[in-house]
């Protein structure tokens, strides 16, 4: 159970690589509730959307998917993401197969990143999450 | 004063987003809570957790973290500051944010500048009812208060 007190572990980072989508809606909401209270508690959070998550940062997606039924919107769990300091990244070369235009993403994305961006920042990070 | 339902106590201070109240106090503290508008877009809290007193934390640094069932995230701070005190009796029952969330304070902090300097950043009386009035009407809020 977790203390009534949060410590001061220093501002960690942390990378969250969101592989799932619409079609496990209910594994859709989860990344970004942790990336929101992660950031809250000062780590410097980014999420990596691949492979069916890119779905997700499609206009018009997010908006009509919860990951229950009559839920709480996946963009809304998206919007708290955001408004705690969590940083969205999409991966570029996911996109082409799931028919999507880079200019055709939501606006809470932060940027289209390449696959060499998500190594990158695999081996940099403090801790990393695949969801 | 209300809107949408949602509460509103003009003696206080609130952030430009309304997500906060503050208070001043008589020895040179402020104290901290969640708005009518923020327990309700919370919805029931599960889990409060609070920064060690006697840790700073400057501008942007929350000073607690709020866990419901469909709601994570920070209360704000908006000045440079450090922790005295928690409510305990919020720590063992978070609950009571959505029940009498203007009673229910998190915090009591210490600006690190003037308590005068802190509350310049904020707002209050009918300025400050202008701006939760405008929050609830274009986040469409409407607020319940919740019950034991």
């Amino acid at each position: 159970m977790s203390d009534h007190y949060l410590e001061d572990q220093g501002e960690k980072s942390v990378v969250i690589v969101m592989t799932s989508g619409p079609s496990t809606a209910h594994r859709c909401a989860t990344p970004f509730y942790l990336g929101a209270l992660l950031s809250s508690m000062d780590a410097e959070v980014k999420i990596f959307c691949t492979m069916e998550a890119v779905r997700l940062m499609q206009t018009g997606v997010a908006e009509n998917l919860s990951a229950m039924a009559g839920g709480k919107r996946i963009i809304d769990f998206i919007r708290d993401a955001k408004n705690a300091g969590v940083e969205i990244h999409v991966c570029r070369p996911a996109l082409p197969g799931y028919e999507i235009e880079a200019d055709n993403l939501i606006e809470e994305v932060d940027a289209v990143a390449s696959a060499g961006d998500l190594a990158d920042l695999i081996l940099s990070v403090d801790r990393l999450l695949f969801f | 004063m209300e809107c949408n339902g949602c509460e509103f106590r003009a003696e206080l201070y609130y952030d430009r987003e309304c997500q906060i109240w503050v208070r001043r106090e008589g020895d040179g503290t402020l104290t901290v809570g969640m708005t009518d508008i923020s327990q309700s877009i919370a919805g029931k809290i599960l889990h409060v957790r609070v920064r060690r007193p006697g840790t700073r934390r400057p501008v942007g640094k929350p000073v607690a973290t709020i866990e419901s069932g469909k709601w994570a995230g920070p209360v704000p701070n908006v000045f440079d500051c450090v922790i005295e005190l928690a409510n305990e009796d919020v720590l063992e029952d978070p609950n009571l944010l959505n029940i009498e969330p203007y009673e229910a304070w998190i915090a009591r902090v210490r600006p690190v500048a003037s308590v005068d300097v802190a509350l310049e950043k904020l707002s209050t009386g009918d300025a400050a009812f202008e701006l939760y009035r405008q929050r609830c009407l274009r986040d469409d809020i409407h607020c319940e208060r919740g019950m034991r």
